[in-house]
């Protein structure tokens, strides 16, 4: 018998997962896709929602700015510049017109993504912890996070298929909507308050990007394999790691 | 999907709506059209209730990402996230490969 889902895992299911405008393959394989993000989707919730209950109790400041640096070196330039704007590079001229509308959520995600990166700059602005966004050139923590190159962290990557980022979309996304999900339930700082709701629908919104993605356009076996194998390296243990400040392991820690 | 005789009023709550262009996105692909940029100052997502096939067809609702964004006019009621009766079977659009 499966274990039961965590509650807000489920709250999710039933409200943006499983509703849905299409039948056809698409959505069968998404649903595929779906049972096997599910323990990793479970496992970081609450990991996040662990997290977030201790943070609360902590007196100590620092683990504000732990995630505002983590957020800052996740979001910003590394997401919308490095991973979207690449990404736009991926639908190549003959495909556009397939595709166009792919490429107009990607460019919505790009000015998401440089939002995010403010909105944590914020929070360490109006903290009092930084005197100006300059001052994180000197932090290492604002500047580097440790997944892996996946599909377009450079430009090296233009040959992938339009569609293969469908799968970060529905995966990745869906642990960052669940995370601030959980979060938001522990925590009742105003600033960190503040700044994830602000980010959390558009988390839920790329999410429905890569959801409407593998609907409609992944009908065929040619262009679900990519998604497929996106799915198959994110999946990996060690492909996608979430940030300690947001309830990811320690570098060598089990469980 | 539904007569035009059974069609029952909806719009976007622009307070709710975060214009991330999914309705427009999805209806469009369904070859519907009934999201319209407005012609207003700020170019907000309308629906246009003279192709708008609701409740027959509830395909944006299923890809808006922002709850209470969608509500039918007169009952007031939120669509968003979608409710399980907008979601049969029967609503769906078969997507094939072409």
């Amino acid at each position: 018998m499966p274990r039961p889902n965590h509650p807000l895992v489920q709250e999710f299911l039933d409200s943006w997962v499983y509703p849905v405008g299409f039948s056809g393959p698409g959505v069968e394989f998404r649903l595929r896709m779906t049972a096997r993000c599910l323990p990793i989707w479970n496992g970081a919730t609450a990991r996040a929602a662990k997290t977030s209950a201790a943070d609360q109790q902590n007196p100590s400041e620092e683990w504000k700015v732990e995630r505002a640096l983590a957020g800052y070196a996740l979001e910003g330039p590394q997401m919308s510049i490095k991973q979207m704007a690449t990404q736009l590079l991926s639908v190549s001229i003959p495909m556009q017109e397939q595709y166009i509308d792919l490429q107009r959520m990607r460019a919505r995600q790009v000015w998401d993504e440089l939002k995010h990166g403010q909105l944590n700059a914020d929070v360490l602005l109006r903290g009092g912890w930084i005197k100006r966004e300059d001052d994180l050139m000197e932090d290492v923590r604002a500047n580097a996070q440790d997944n892996l190159a996946y599909f377009g962290l450079t430009s090296m990557f233009l040959h992938l298929h339009p569609l293969a980022r469908a799968a970060q979309n529905y995966f990745v996304e869906a642990i960052a909507y669940l995370g601030i999900t959980a979060a938001l339930q522990a925590i009742d700082d105003p600033l960190i308050r503040h700044q994830m709701r602000s980010q959390q629908l558009e988390e839920l919104m790329h999410f429905m990007e890569g959801k409407y993605q593998i609907d409609a356009y992944a009908l065929r076996a040619e262009d679900q394999k990519p998604i497929e194998e996106a799915f198959d390296f994110l999946l990996k243990p060690w492909a996608t790691r979430m940030s300690v400040a947001f309830g990811g392991r320690e570098q060598g820690a089990s469980g | 999907m539904a007569e035009r005789a059974d069609v029952v009023a909806i719009h976007v709550d622009h307070e709710a709506c975060t214009e991330c262009r999914m309705c427009y996105v999805v209806c469009r692909e369904i070859d519907l059209n009934a999201v319209v940029i407005g012609p207003d100052p700020l170019h907000r997502f309308e629906i246009d209730m003279g192709r708008c096939l609701y409740p027959g067809c509830t395909t944006c609702l299923m890809y808006c990402p922002s709850p209470g964004s969608i509500v039918e006019t007169v009952s007031g009621r939120s669509l968003v996230p979608p409710p399980p009766e907008a979601w049969v079977e029967a609503r769906r659009w078969a997507r094939v490969a072409s």
